[in-house]
């Protein structure tokens, strides 16, 4: 029973991470590849928090996801004033640097991990809690996306990603959306994070590298971008899927490339032949390939 | 006289090309005022200056006696400041409804806090900005095409939408980059009326236009430039009739 709820709490992150990833990078168009650091940055922080400053774990779990928020604000400002594209930039040396400081200093566990964390609700209440827990935060993140995917905030995301420049002559103010929205994103990820620390008990940096970044927006791009839906499909699938790898009794050493050349091989597999996933997003993809012929007699 | 918009001295260099040299204009609501001259004179430039696109090197603009220059764009169109594009800028993917709903001036639904706690505003002006779109789309002669994508229109339709979408500005001066180029027929009518009412309404509009035509029917003055300069000012009909504006615009 423990695998299956451990499995359920995994797919559960994974809604998580991809509807928020989806987020910035389907809805407000912003690529960035730091997703996995953010989760990072809640799980760390919530642990540490409340492992070694004796803070209440619910209340470390949300300082995590403050703390990713905080430090997705200070990566999108700067590079998001100049233009989308340095966010790219931005999140790849952040992505990179945040790994190697955890490696490299001795309050996150170094290289080798952190360990002994605190447990939450499990052995209170019991493992049942902690799913039911994990679920609803995910069906929570859902319903969010969902509000921002309709009416006028998804409207006003539309049109920022259809013709910035426009969009800030209208007076709407694109920069102030973007940053809100990987802000929201981020912090999304950084509970994810602690949700995880509380959990397993257990991180390691290894965990939230480029091949985490991989699964993510194969989740995304697998699942339908721009939809409330394809996220949580294509988490699903994705989880399941390196779990069902596990049971071929494949060497542990091929296990991980193998994970990662199925992420792009299904990235690759999908942008060639249906774009738009598996939970079509309606016209939303037909417009952004057309528009350079727009405004043409 | 005083205007809704005042330029003052304003200079703008790109390297060695001068795109506005020390260039003085004032727009005064209920006019139109017709900005000619040939291509690369620096019609666009201006109003890429005066809407915030990229900033001034020197000078003044000012909004309704309040100085705009120092702001981004976003704020500048919040004073009333509306504009169109040359070359449209639609949002492709977006109905032509949705296009108009974008450009309200007060648009609460783009903060995510507001979505969460002020409800209620945001649907009040929701519905404000679909009753004012839906009746701009009356005057331009859309309401037909309300749900349709900006992409599958027709190029007039699309000139029409850019300028409704900026009307839902309700600016104190609109900058109409060539309305008129490409369009024909019926969009033609529609948007001479469109932009005569506007101003008729008290807004200070200022039109960049190669055809002729429209610019005399509809303007009281015009502004000849040339090389980023500001050459000749007075009655279209005048500007037109000079040999030496002339020979600047076809470069004989």
């Amino acid at each position: 029973m423990e695998y299956v709820y451990t499995l359920i709490i995994l797919i559960a992150l994974s809604v998580i991470l991809a509807s928020s990833f989806n987020l910035i990078i389907g809805y407000a168009g912003l690529i960035s590849i730091a997703h996995p650091v953010f989760y990072a940055i809640g799980a760390y922080a919530s642990a540490i928090l409340a492992r070694d400053h004796g803070v209440p774990v619910p209340i470390a779990m949300l300082l995590g996801a403050v703390a990713a928020m905080l430090a997705s604000i200070a990566v999108a400002l700067p590079s998001l004033r100049v233009s989308g594209d340095y966010l790219l930039i931005a999140s790849i040396g952040f992505q990179l640097g945040v790994l190697e400081a955890i490696k490299n200093v001795s309050f996150t566990g170094g290289a080798g991990g952190l360990t002994n964390i605190p447990p939450f609700l499990i052995q209170s209440v019991g493992r049942e809690a902690y799913v039911v827990l994990v679920v609803a935060v995910a069906v929570l993140t859902v319903l969010l996306t969902r509000v921002i995917a309709h009416g006028p905030y998804w409207r006003a995301l539309s049109a920022m990603r259809d013709d910035e420049l426009a969009f800030g002559a209208l007076g709407r103010n694109a920069v102030a959306m973007k940053v809100a929205v990987f802000a929201l994103g981020s912090a999304l990820a950084g509970l994810a994070g602690a949700l995880y620390a509380h959990y397993f008990r257990f991180v390691t940096p290894e965990q939230f590298e480029l091949l985490q970044s991989a699964a993510m927006l194969t989740m995304v791009v697998v699942g339908g971008m721009r939809t409330t839906l394809g996220p949580v499909i294509g988490a699903v699938l994705l989880q399941a899927l390196p779990q069902a790898i596990t049971f071929l009794d494949l060497p542990t050493a091929l296990l991980g490339p193998l994970q990662g050349l199925l992420f792009t091989g299904l990235v690759l597999i999908f942008m060639f032949w249906r774009p738009q996933g598996l939970v079509a997003a309606g016209e939303f993809w037909r417009p952004s390939r057309e528009a350079s012929d727009v405004g043409r007699p | 006289m005083s205007g809704v918009l005042e330029i003052r001295g304003l200079d703008k260099r790109f390297g060695g090309i001068v795109v506005a040299d020390s260039i003085d204009l004032t727009l005064a609501a209920g006019r139109v005022v017709g900005l000619i001259g040939p291509n690369g004179a620096g019609k666009t430039s201006l109003f890429n200056l005066v809407s915030g696109v990229f900033p001034a090197d020197a000078g003044s603009i000012s909004l309704d006696g309040e100085r705009i220059d120092g702001l981004k764009t976003h704020k500048r169109a919040k004073r009333g400041l509306s504009r169109t594009w040359q070359n449209l800028r639609l949002f492709p993917s977006l109905s032509v409804l949705d296009n108009l709903m974008v450009g309200p001036r007060d648009y609460p639904g783009e903060k995510l806090w507001r979505l969460a706690f002020a409800r209620t505003r945001v649907e009040r002006a929701e519905g404000q900005a679909r009753r004012r779109a839906l009746e701009v789309l009356e005057r331009t002669g859309l309401v037909g095409v309300a749900k349709t994508r900006a992409a599958d229109l027709t190029f007039g339709q699309q000139k029409l939408v850019g300028v409704a979408r900026a009307l839902m500005n309700e600016a104190r001066c609109l900058l109409l980059d060539e309305p008129m180029a490409g369009v024909e027929g019926q969009a033609y009518e529609t948007m001479q009326r469109v932009v005569r009412d506007v101003a008729a309404s008290g807004v200070a509009v200022c039109v960049v236009e190669h055809n002729v035509a429209f610019i005399r029917d509809l303007c009281e003055e015009g502004v000849f430039m040339f090389a980023g300069k500001v050459l000749a000012r007075g009655p279209v009909t005048d500007l037109i009739a000079d040999p030496r504006l002339t020979e600047l615009y076809f470069g004989t």
